[in-house]
């Protein structure tokens, strides 16, 4: 509330009576987005490129006007908002997610003649746009409602629910569940290397930077040695340090029997997990050094006064104290390791990336997709549950 | 007992105290007195060892710290700061059993010794035991530290300007508990302050602190009738040195016995000082007061005279 007291003119102020401004241009964003632009889009087969059809052809009369309805009531009830409103806006939010696969489904049966075989539907930008401006109405109507996480996840939850029954028994013909259906169990395998690394990168990581962090903490002078190569290493393109690596590994795979034994070769998996345990070490390190010095020296010199030993007022006062900021550092590592993984396919390491670079390649851009989306799920999920973790590990709840 | 001697630190060429000795016996409550950077905190922190002196002899109970570990010394000593220095991620009940704990203690034993601790401080179990310390008032939160101190129940206390971040309302309010509690645990307490007031209130002994050296200990009163130079003088109050000390000093043992004349209007508890009484003269116009016991029944009379040459004989032999 103080910020919103700080704001310049009372006009802004939201009071109950005036309308909620950003919903109400969420709702035109979406019905300009729905009217002007190509909502599905149809290709005969995998490689030409498919044609865009508006929403009058996609849906049809009923279908348009339906969808129109629901977003202008979004629209409507947000030029007089009220937390019954709110409420009412949540449900009509969390209708038209539920709805979207529906509609697909419904663009297929239209447009798609069950003669040809090879004929697949496309999601047109007006889909992915609206879904986008959905997703900022649930964040402005969590803030309004204050609504809980765990409320949030339920709704999303049962949102996913929905799409998934879609998808499995009436959406055949969307190219990404073709793209999947043809490569069901390499997709499987695929999200299973893509954590497998993420998880191997961020856990040595962890390790190996809490324990730069203490050596840092002990060692003043290290401090900026070690930072200043962390920091480097952070500002080479990723590309390139795969590309780096490959030569040093390559000879060593070559010259040591032990380490091509144990895997080690210049592409593949361990250039993969080096690269992304160089550029995991500096947020590791940093938040973890930032959060260990952060606690406060009251504190600690009182532990110190009733008698606590170093180790324990490392373990039970410092460590417990500076968990929230750590596990932050976590969180923002895992996220960047899951996007930076996608790179790794190219060296051979496996993981979602292969979808991507292939699809790419075969200027398929359903397959490219069919990479994309699970890693962005991935990042969300993983910074979702971290954020939730940290934040429940809060001292006392609330610090 | 605490038994400082000649003992000095330095930290490299400044010295942050310099040769001090004074006494706490047991049981006694010493106040540490003097503006900030004196050397007070410095000097409390070296009988725990936080701070490690320089020279001469720091000891408790006939034993110099020296040979104890410190980390097993800190346990036998109490210790309370001024920001409390709770852990936040810490229940009350946790916060208070620390020590105890440390000591290995039962956990039957740290449980029921926490819900002693919380109810000698008025903080009842069920409201405050599974409290962060977040949730806490300053003074709560404070009492919180005071009873995580009295854990394990140590015979010496230092406290470091417990006070000095609440407000007047609440410190006076812990001022006065402390003073109970003193007066039925008779801890050994060395107590570190700037406020000379808190100081003339609770302690039985005054160490004034200047630059690293004592100026001047003593009783409270002696202190307020010979101080030795103009700095203690300023400390002590300057012109309104007077109204402290008659603030030491309890209407009952000055009072006579009720004179033939008529009892006077205004009534006073034996139990008040000399100062209350000035100051209900003052606002009810009259220079007698009747005295009256804990049942409002009178026991004897106090006059302006009285009090006058009360203060000139005070003046002339100390109190101890």
């Amino acid at each position: 509330m103080s910020l919103m007291d700080a704001l310049p003119s009372p006009r802004l102020r939201w009071d109950g009576r005036h309308p909620n401004i950003v919903l109400v241009t969420l709702s035109l964003t979406m019905l300009a987005a729905f009217w002007l632009l190509d909502v599905v889009s149809m290709a005969p087969n995998r490689i030409v490129a498919g044609t865009g059809y508006g929403a009058l052809d996609a849906f049809g009369w009923p279908g348009a006007l339906l969808v129109t309805l629901l977003l202008s009531f979004i629209g409507i009830l947000a030029s007089q908002p009220s937390h019954r409103h709110y409420r009412a806006l949540l449900a009509a939010v969390v209708v038209v997610m539920a709805l979207m696969p529906v509609g697909l489904m419904a663009s297929s049966y239209l447009l798609i003649d069950p003669e040809m075989s090879q004929a697949r539907l496309g999601i047109g930008a007006a889909y992915w746009i609206v879904l986008f401006v959905l997703l900022l109405c649930l964040v402005e109507l969590r803030l309004r409602l204050n609504l809980t996480r765990i409320w949030l996840t339920l709704l999303l939850l049962g949102v996913a629910l929905v799409w998934w029954l879609c998808v499995a028994f009436g959406l055949e013909r969307l190219a990404l569940v073709q793209e999947f259906r043809a490569r069901d169990q390499q997709f499987l395998s695929a999200v299973v290397q893509h954590i497998k690394l993420v998880g191997i990168a961020v856990s040595v990581s962890v390790v190996l930077g809490l324990a730069l962090a203490m050596l840092m903490r002990r060692y003043a002078r290290l401090q900026k040695s070690a930072f200043a190569v962390l920091n480097f290493l952070q500002t080479i393109p990723s590309l390139a340090l795969f590309g780096l690596l490959l030569a040093p590994l390559a000879w060593l795979a070559a010259n040591v029997p032990v380490l091509s034994q144990l895997g080690v070769s210049g592409i593949g998996t361990t250039p993969a997990l080096i690269a992304l345990i160089a550029y995991s070490l500096l947020p590791i390190v940093r938040n973890t050094y930032i959060a260990l010095e952060e606690v406060s020296a009251d504190t600690l010199e009182a532990a110190k006064g009733m008698g606590m030993r170093t180790g324990q007022r490392f373990w039970q006062v410092r460590l417990p104290l500076a968990l929230p900021v750590l596990l932050e550092g976590v969180r923002i590592t895992t996220v960047q390791a899951i996007g930076l993984t996608a790179v790794a396919a190219l060296i051979g390491a496996g993981g979602l990336g292969t979808f991507i670079f292939q699809g790419l390649g075969q200027a398929a851009m359903d397959m490219v997709l069919l990479g994309a989306l699970p890693i962005l799920m991935l990042a969300l999920v993983v910074d979702a549950g971290l954020g939730a973790l940290a934040e429940a590990l809060r001292p006392g709840g609330t610090r | 007992m605490i038994e400082l001697s000649h003992v000095s630190k330095r930290f490299g060429d400044e010295t942050a105290v310099d040769d001090i000795s004074f006494r706490v016996p047991k049981g006694k409550f010493c106040a540490l007195v003097g503006t900030s950077g004196c050397g007070k905190s410095t000097t409390l922190r070296m009988i725990n060892r936080l701070i490690e002196h320089s020279e001469g002899d720091i000891i408790l109970d006939g034993q110099a710290i020296d040979v104890y570990d410190p980390v097993k010394l800190r346990r036998r000593i109490g210790y309370v700061i001024q920001h409390t220095g709770l852990f936040p991620h810490w229940t009350v009940a946790r916060n208070i059993g620390l020590v105890p704990r440390l000591l290995k203690w039962s956990a039957a034993d740290v449980q029921s010794r926490v819900a002693e601790l919380m109810h000698l401080l008025s903080l009842p179990v069920d409201e405050f035991a599974h409290k962060y310390p977040h949730q806490l008032s300053g003074g709560q939160a404070q009492r919180v530290g005071v009873a995580r101190a009295l854990a394990a129940d140590p015979d010496i206390l230092l406290m470091d300007e417990p006070f000095g971040a609440l407000d007047p309302i609440t410190r006076e309010k812990l001022q006065d508990e402390l003073a109970k509690l003193q007066s039925r645990l008779h801890k050994t307490v060395l107590f570190v302050t700037h406020d000379m007031d808190e100081a003339l209130k609770l302690a039985d002994h005054l160490v004034v602190m200047r630059e690293g050296r004592i100026v001047q200990q003593g009783s409270p009163l002696g202190l307020l009738q010979n101080p030795v130079d103009p700095f203690v003088e300023s400390l002590l109050g300057g012109l309104e040195r007077g109204l402290k000390q008659a603030s030491l000093t309890r209407v009952k043992d000055h009072m006579t016995s009720m004179g033939p004349t008529l009892p006077a209007q205004s009534r006073i508890p034996g139990t008040f000082s000399l100062r209350q009484a000035l100051s209900m003269m003052l606002r009810d116009h009259s220079d007698r007061l009747t005295v009256v016991d804990q049942h409002d029944v009178p026991v004897g009379e106090l006059s302006l005279r009285r009090i006058i040459k009360e203060a000139q004989l005070d003046n002339g032999n100390p109190r101890e």
